[in-house]
């Protein structure tokens, strides 16, 4: 113990600096992973409180087909009291303006309150004075009026809301003038999603979000909650065509499925941020190993024991593991706030509403931080430990151990022979097809290539050695010659950071060119298909369920505009498909009108129109591409779409790109659509206008024609464009953020690497300095020795970038998103990274630059 | 007959029930519910159905019946239905018209057993309500539905219920003045009211899984109106007896916060042939006995009443079956009354007559029912 306060902590402590940068670095990994983790837990943690205390005490829940559970069909079910207590839902989004004049997203839950009671508890506030929840009709009676709203005592006190305040809700595209009327005590389902929560009366809530007609969905709480099993099975058997029993927790796990592709490649590169910083403690290590060198020699002499040795260089890495686990754990929670910020958006926009919260640093965090790092740190110390235990101590103190012997080609054929494999092994599992709709196997091509990457470092360090010296010499003259001379005799020592290095700038370079790609593929895409001149939508989706719909009203005043000269209507519903219980887009659209005005893609068939032409009015869809990928659905196949009544066929006709949803998307002509699912109202309508009309001025002049009773929002073509672009970027923000962190901690280890070496060379450079060196020309040389580290790193970095690039973009895209994305080499910002990596790896040499030419100075005089 | 109002009232807040200006037809208090007023003739079937311009309205069960072997047991079987708004404006389903309320209690002697449930709901998808022109009242799949003439009840709670088949018997009694009710000194604070007094009984109770044949005799009281009670009404002692001499007997005595039996209290003298004679609040003594506690609700409810009615030389004495038959509704109305089975015994004149009939106290726990009433 007393030796491994003396030899390690003295030895931290004085390099303070150094130690300082590998607890950072580490931080910054296990941060990377921890922000992560929690980030994605934090996006759908959101929704999944919600289900669960929302959900209540119901074991079961009948759903319709996409468009709900028909009252009509309901009244034919009394013999689910057979069973249990049965309960009518609206659970639905609105958004809420107090005085204050601002809005704020509700999840509103529209309930019967007399039947409602025994699956949910409300305590209301200003019953709680009195002890208890108020009675059944108390409830009724404050929510029977179509402008009473409860809300949650914490929302209300957060927006200085009161019993009687007045508040508009808006739903859809109306604005509805309410009181508030009760508030819900901070229990129950009032603590979901952080209180954004509004109580309403079923009647109420139907008429309001225009579902006259229609529940969302019935709940069931089974007297024998036990029998469950047997319960939901004998339920399914009696339950009529286009009405379906499951358990309350299958929506969250739909939502969780829906997520997962982006959670798990957004988890996939926090892992690599985590990789690069092992190879950062790598260094390290092996900094301290090498700078103690004399010393171990000395101890090693005085009779110190090898295995007493790995003790202590374990010890160390176990203390810097440790350290960065404790400031790791914070910083990752810090960090997760931030990235929900980001991620929330994506969420938000592409799959649904939630009120993200960060969920508080947990067990699990811990063990999962200590799980990574400890053995790993231990592990990546472990070789250099065992390296610098078993220098013979003469060897040792005399510093003779250092040299490198000189490669014979050998180690670096076995290198190239070891890429080669990882390559081919690469190449195969490129081939291999989804898991569970996760691209596992997609994920192990990317780890192979870079682990071929890795392996060409020694190939590529040999390469310079023979043939670089020349070049060198002729641009840098001789301090080009010394830094070549001393990158080559340590070719093994720099493989390692020079290899993290490799694998961040080719990640980088791959995300980069696939962003890009997909990036100009959109824009093609959004150039082609938005056509209309105008959009007009309402606001919000709610959580996995319909978007909120456009009143008739509204929809006339539209087409009153002298300007107007036709209108479609968009209609979607949500539905399950398939065996696993997928959640798809049902959509609806005259198919007359999108012949004559729309432009959509079409993958296939050649003739796309013609096909569209012949689903009018029938019973045929359009797949987009997501659909058909994760489906495995062909043209002229057939599918089984539920409608509420009951399974019916209808036929692919077309496959076309569409990159608005990963989901994938079933598309009908609107007559089809009303045929099967019934007269539902528009959630969006594109207006295409007459040749002469400005988009904008008409825009303002409709904006003015449906105030203030209506709040739509109308994009023009040009707006609703930018906007795409506008949601694509922020989607891969987060993406770029990652991989910003693991290109500095790979620059870093490139530092650190550079001390080792200037460390190892103390001699060396004392004798430049005697020979006649000046400072200038010393550091010279380290900052070159940097530089051409990090241009060999990104030119290595984009070839295999570029091969990465191939695997996300044909392998990994296809099956987590279903996505075609044409390949384009965004060359500018290659060239961009490039330059700024050659300038950031020769900044990051500075400091052992400097510490060089102190080193030389010092001990030459 | 103004007992069971309180139910309802709740649901009443500060009713109000102004009149609206007189005018030729019905008059409707100002929103838009029926008066009940002199003139209404009760025809049947059809006033065995619901009466949707009213806003309150009941049908109510309650009957002595033995099984085989002897055993005794007691049954009440209620369906009410509480207008809320006459025409709600929202097309939905769901909007809520009028509210339905179901009790359930049988009363098991031998095992000193009381068994209760109850049902809320709105009429919503038809899940609860009553028909018009014809006898049919449901709540879940409680329900009460006229089969040819026989009136069929059916309600079962998961551990205990009835099915029952009541014959007419006697015709319909129409109590008041030709069937109306008079319960307070402001016009239109009445009710259309007739009992079917005396109705062979028939069926089967089911007590905990074991399904029990049983014979008896129900009463049965169907009420509708508008408004009723008026401030100072506390609370209300309600009898059905029927005599093994062929009388049956309704008396109810409203109680006022000042002590004294109010004006408007009444009765109607059934006579063995179906004769029907009112008999005002003056020529009717009642004097409470023996008192039984309640455990749950500290309240003391008389369970056993000596009844007088001189004019008819009768005096009865009218004994609880089981003292503890108390009701608890305070997850749902939150008002808690006892309602159960007594035994008659006394003298008509010379004659000893023995009967069986039921008991309705309430306003002895909780809150004055004038404060139910606001």
């Amino acid at each position: 113990m007393t030796l491994f306060r003396q030899f390690i902590v003295r030895a931290l402590v004085r390099d303070s600096r150094r130690s300082l940068a590998t607890v950072a670095g580490l931080t910054l990994g296990v941060a990377v992973v921890i922000a992560i983790r929690l980030a994605n837990a934090g996006s759908i943690r959101g929704f999944e409180t919600a289900l669960d205390v929302v959900a209540g005490q119901t074991s079961l829940e009948i759903v319709g087909a996409g468009v709900g559970v028909p009252d009509a069909q309901l009244a034919g079910l009394g013999w689910l009291r057979e069973y249990g207590l049965v309960s009518p839902v609206i659970a639905r989004t609105a958004r809420l303006r107090g005085p204050d004049g601002v809005e704020h997203p509700l999840q509103v839950l529209g309930v019967d309150v007399l039947r409602d009671r025994p699956f949910r508890e409300y305590q209301l506030l200003e019953f709680a004075r009195g002890g208890g929840e108020p009675s059944a009709q108390e409830l009724l009676a404050l929510l029977l009026d179509s402008s009473s709203v409860v809300l949650t005592e914490r929302f209300a006190r957060r927006h200085g809301l009161d019993l009687e305040s007045p508040v508009e809700l808006i739903i859809g595209d109306r604005v509805h003038d309410s009181v508030v009327r009760g508030l819900l005590l901070d229990e129950g389902p009032a603590r979901v999603v952080d209180g954004q929560l509004a109580l309403l009366d079923v009647a109420v809530a139907q008429l309001l979000f225009d579902r006259i007609g229609w529940l969302d969905r019935v709940e069931i709480q089974l007297f024998d909650a036990g029998a469950i099993d047997d319960a939901e099975a004998a339920i399914a058997a009696r339950l009529p065509e286009g009405l379906r029993v499951q358990r309350p927790a299958q929506r969250g796990r739909q939502v969780e499925k829906m997520l997962a592709a982006f959670h798990f490649n957004l988890t996939a590169l926090s892992y690599i941020a985590l990789v690069v910083g092992l190879f950062l403690v790598y260094n390290t290590v092996a900094v301290s190993v090498i700078a103690r060198r004399s010393e171990i020699g000395i101890l090693r002499a005085l009779g110190t024991t090898r295995r007493t040795l790995l003790g202590l260089f374990l010890g160390e890495a176990a203390l810097l593991a440790g350290l960065g686990v404790a400031v790791g754990l914070p910083t990752g929670w810090l960090l997760a706030n931030g990235a929900v910020r980001l991620t929330a958006t994506t969420v938000n926009v592409l799959y649904i509403t939630s009120a993200a919260t960060v969920p508080p640093l947990g067990l699990i965090d811990m063990l999962l931080a200590c799980g990574v790092a400890m053995p790993l740190a231990l592990a990546a110390a472990a070789i250099p430990a065992m390296e610098g235990a078993s220098v013979a101590p003469i060897a040792a103190v005399r510093g003779t151990d250092r040299l490198e012997s000189h490669d014979d080609g050998r180690r670096s054929r076995r290198a190239a022979l070891a890429a080669a494999a990882f390559f081919a092994v690469g190449g195969w599992l490129a081939t291999l097809g989804p898991v569970g709709g996760l691209p596992f196997y997609g994920l192990g091509a990317t780890l192979a290539v870079i682990g071929g990457a890795a392996a060409l470092v020694p190939v590529l360090l040999e390469v310079l050695r023979r043939v670089g010296r020349r070049l060198l010499v002729r641009w840098f003259g001789v301090e080009g010659m010394l830094a070549h001379a001393n990158l080559s005799a340590a070719v093994r020592r720099l493989t390692v950071s020079v290899a993290a290095l490799v694998v961040s700038l080719a990640m980088l370079a791959a995300i980069a060119i696939m962003i890009g790609s997909f990036r100009d593929t959109v824009t093609y895409w959004v150039g082609q298909t938005l056509r209309a001149d105008l959009f007009v939508t309402t606001a919000g989706r709610g959580p996995a369920g319909p978007s909120p719909s456009i009143s008739t009203e509204a929809e006339a005043r539209v087409a009153a505009h002298s300007s107007v000269a036709a209108i479609d209507q968009f209609r979607t519903v949500d539905l399950t498909y398939g065996p696993d219980g997928d959640l798809i887009i049902l959509g609806a659209a005259r198919f007359e009108v999108l012949l004559e005005h729309g432009g959509l893609l079409f993958k296939e068939p050649a003739d796309g129109r013609a096909a569209v032409a012949r689903a009018i009015g029938v019973d045929a869809v359009i797949v987009s591409e997501a659909f058909a990928l994760k489906q495995d659905v062909m043209v002229d196949d057939t599918i089984e779409l539920d409608t509420p009544q009951g399974q019916r066929s209808f036929q692919v006709s077309a496959i076309y790109y569409d990159y608005s949803s990963d989901r994938g998307l079933v598309v009908m002509d609107q007559p089809t659509f009303a045929r099967h699912y019934g007269n539902q109202r528009p959630v969006g309508l594109t207006v295409y206008l007459e040749p002469a009309a400005d988009p904008e001025t008409v825009r303002e002049e409709l904006l003015a024609a449906l105030s203030p009773e209506f709040r739509l929002f109308i994009n023009t073509n040009a707006t609703l464009r930018a906007e795409v672009i506008r949601i694509f970027d922020a989607t891969f923000a987060i993406t770029y953020a990652l991989e910003a962190i693991a290109i500095f901690v790979a620059i870093m280890g490139v530092a650190t690497t550079l001390l080792t070496l200037v460390l190892e060379r103390r001699d060396e450079l004392v004798m430049l300095r005697l020979v006649g060196a000046g400072r200038t020309q010393i550091r010279r040389m380290v900052v070159i020795e940097a530089a051409l580290l990090g241009v060999l790193s990104q030119g290595l970095g984009l070839a295999v970038g570029v091969v990465l690039s191939l695997i996300l973009i044909y392998v990994i895209n296809v099956q987590s998103f279903g996505w075609t994305i044409q390949f384009s080499l965004p060359v500018w910002f290659l060239v961009r990274s490039t330059l700024l990596v050659a300038l950031a790896t020769a900044v990051a040499g500075l400091y052992p630059a400097r510490v060089a030419a102190g080193v030389a100075g010092r001990e030459a005089r | 007959m103004t007992r069971r109002v309180w139910c309802i009232a709740i649901l009443l807040y500060g009713a109000g029930a102004m009149l609206a200006a007189q005018e030729p037809g019905p008059v409707t208090t100002s929103d838009g519910w029926r008066l009940a007023e002199p003139g209404y003739t009760l025809q049947f079937p059809r006033d065995h159905g619901s009466h949707p311009a009213y806003r309150i309205e009941w049908w109510y069960y309650t009957g002595n019946l033995a099984a085989a072997d002897g055993r005794r047991f007691g049954y009440q079987v209620t369906f009410f239905r509480i207008g809320v708004d006459p025409a709600p404006t929202n097309p939905s389903r769901w909007a809520v018209r009028d509210l339905h309320m179901a009790h359930l209690a049988v009363t098991d002697v031998s095992a000193e057993q009381h068994l209760t449930a109850e049902r809320f709901d709105r009429g919503g998808v038809g899940w609860a309500g009553a028909r018009e022109g014809t006898l049919d009242v449901w709540n879940g799949d409680w329900r009460v539905a006229l089969d040819d003439q026989t009136h069929r009840v059916q309600a079962f709670d998961d551990r205990f219920g009835v099915d029952l088949r009541l014959e007419p018997g006697k015709p319909p009694t129409a109590h008041g003045d030709a069937g109306l009710s008079r319960k307070g000194a402001e016009f239109g604070n009445a009710s259309h009211y007739y009992s079917m007094t005396r109705m062979p009984t028939t069926g089967q109770l089911r007590l905990d899984g074991d399904l029990v044949d049983v014979t008896g005799t129900s009463w049965m009281d169907h009420e509708f109106g508008t408004t009723f009670l008026e401030p100072g009404q506390v609370g209300w002692d309600w009898f059905s007896l029927q005599l093994d001499d062929g009388t049956d007997l309704m008396i109810y005595k409203l109680r006022r916060s000042t002590g004294q039996p109010d004006p408007f209290s009444s009765g109607t003298w059934v006579a063995d042939d179906g004769a029907a004679t009112p008999l005002p609040g003056d020529q009717v003594m009642l004097v409470p006995g023996r008192v039984w506690t309640s455990p749950s609700s500290d309240a003391s409810y008389p369970v056993a009443w000596q009844l007088r009615v001189p004019s008819r030389q009768a005096d009865l004495r009218v004994e609880a079956l089981l003292d503890a038959q108390e009701l608890d509704t305070a997850n749902s109305t939150g008002v808690t009354y006892w309602e159960g089975a007594v035994t008659v015994s006394g003298r008509i004149g010379e004659r000893d007559v023995t009967g069986r009939g039921y008991l309705e106290m309430t306003g002895y726990a909780g809150r004055p029912m004038s404060e139910v009433f606001r």
